[in-house]
């Protein structure tokens, strides 16, 4: 797979896609966006999903929660259900030393979080094994 | 989008908004352009692409080497490292976008020096991913407010790290776990984000999270200055970093005493 931007793209092909974007979670910086954010403004989402998934990446309850060998970070997905829509966040692995997830933002009626699940784990190994 | 109510370079603004390409130099770094757009920055603050990716193993060093002596004539190094089967499209940009960021953030920042513009100076790594001047504003903007925001305490931005003893039941993430067992007493938040092959922005916000949370020390502030500018905002309760040396025996025979009356 191409970029980031073709990435975000084949994310907001995911059905019931509302926006879609990939976010350092130690700075809370977007490095790419696509679609709408719930707020009107991706960059004040990437920093607000950004401290969400830090802690979800950082806090013991989660990490060590048992010696799973694996080569994936120790958290994969975050999901938020908001009455109108699904918030879908992974993170992405990479082999050198980085803080990134992909954000996707659903429709609560036509999105389905299944799908929408296995599809952004395709697309954060993708994006950075190609 | 809001649009940055100051700006921190208006030179940047205007080579801007004349679709300039060249180099912009600054005391603490360069911000490369092409058609007014950002596509590479540098600043002796931050880590390079190079250390990002050698650090951890991506590269050898051997391979981004071989890329620089192959492709940095045509300024293509980065378009070399994919077409030649060493990193994938992610990765680079992932990679890229974050080191142009963080050396952006150090290269705009405040400075009374001067600020000279060569026109047609582009940089031998190449276009990755071009991003707006103003996008690159705004987020250095948004760093100072957030640094300040997490612990307002410049001071520990430059001075070597010391580690504090955690709390009884107080718990670091792991990035930040890797961070103080690299803190031998010496090394600053820049030494530390080259050893551990990460930006230097990212490095010096969890420093700052880490002295608001107690486990690193803050150094006092230097000299008052004559103008204070904005009030700091209150203390959380119990932290003194402006103390030098609290007397830690007196705190525990307090602490010892308020808990044999519970």
């Amino acid at each position: 797979m191409p970029g980031i931007d073709e990435c975000l793209l084949e994310a907001m092909a995911v059905p019931g896609a509302r926006g879609a974007s990939l976010v350092d979670w130690t700075s809370g910086l977007a490095l790419g966006t696509a679609g709408d954010s719930p707020v009107g403004d991706h960059e004040t989402t990437a920093a607000e999903t950004a401290e969400l998934a830090r802690s979800a990446a950082e806090f013991d309850s989660f990490v060590a929660e048992g010696d799973i060998p694996s080569d994936g970070p120790p958290v994969e997905d975050l999901i938020v259900t908001t009455r109108a829509g699904y918030h879908v966040i992974r993170f992405v692995e990479t082999s050198f030393d980085s803080s990134v997830f992909l954000h996707l933002w659903l429709d609560r009626d036509t999105g389905n979080l299944a799908l929408a699940r296995i599809r952004l784990r395709d697309l954060a190994e993708r994006l950075v094994l190609g | 989008m809001t649009a940055v109510a100051t700006p921190v370079s208006p030179m940047l603004v205007r080579l801007a908004a004349e679709r300039a390409t060249g180099a912009l130099l600054r005391d603490h770094g360069t911000l490369y352009l092409v058609d007014g757009r950002v596509v590479h920055a540098e600043s002796p603050a931050a880590p390079g692409v190079d250390v990002l990716l050698t650090t951890g193993g991506r590269l050898p060093r051997e391979g981004w080497d071989e890329a620089v002596d192959r492709a940095g004539a045509h300024r293509a190094v980065g378009r070399f490292l994919v077409d030649s089967g060493r990193l994938h499209d992610g990765e680079l940009e992932i990679c890229h976008l974050g080191a142009v960021f963080d050396a952006a953030f150090f290269a705009l920042s405040p400075t009374s020096g001067p600020t000279r513009f060569r026109y047609g100076v582009g940089h031998w790594f190449g276009t990755v991913r071009p991003v707006s001047a103003e996008a690159v504003e705004r987020e250095t903007v948004r760093r100072r407010e957030l640094l300040d925001a997490v612990w307002p305490y410049a001071t520990v931005d430059s001075a070597p790290v010391v580690p504090r003893p955690a709390a009884p039941g107080q718990t670091v993430g792991a990035r930040q776990r890797a961070l103080l067992a690299a803190a031998d007493g010496e090394r600053t938040p820049a030494d530390l984000a080259r050893l551990l092959g990460r930006p230097a922005f990212h490095t010096l916000l969890d420093v700052r999270r880490l002295a608001a949370a107690g486990l690193v020390e803050t150094p006092p502030e230097p000299d008052p200055q004559p103008d204070p500018g904005p009030v700091p905002p209150p203390q959380p309760l119990l932290a003194a970093p402006q103390v030098a040396d609290p007397d830690i025996a007196l705190l525990r025979r307090l602490r010892d005493a308020l808990e044999a009356h519970l």
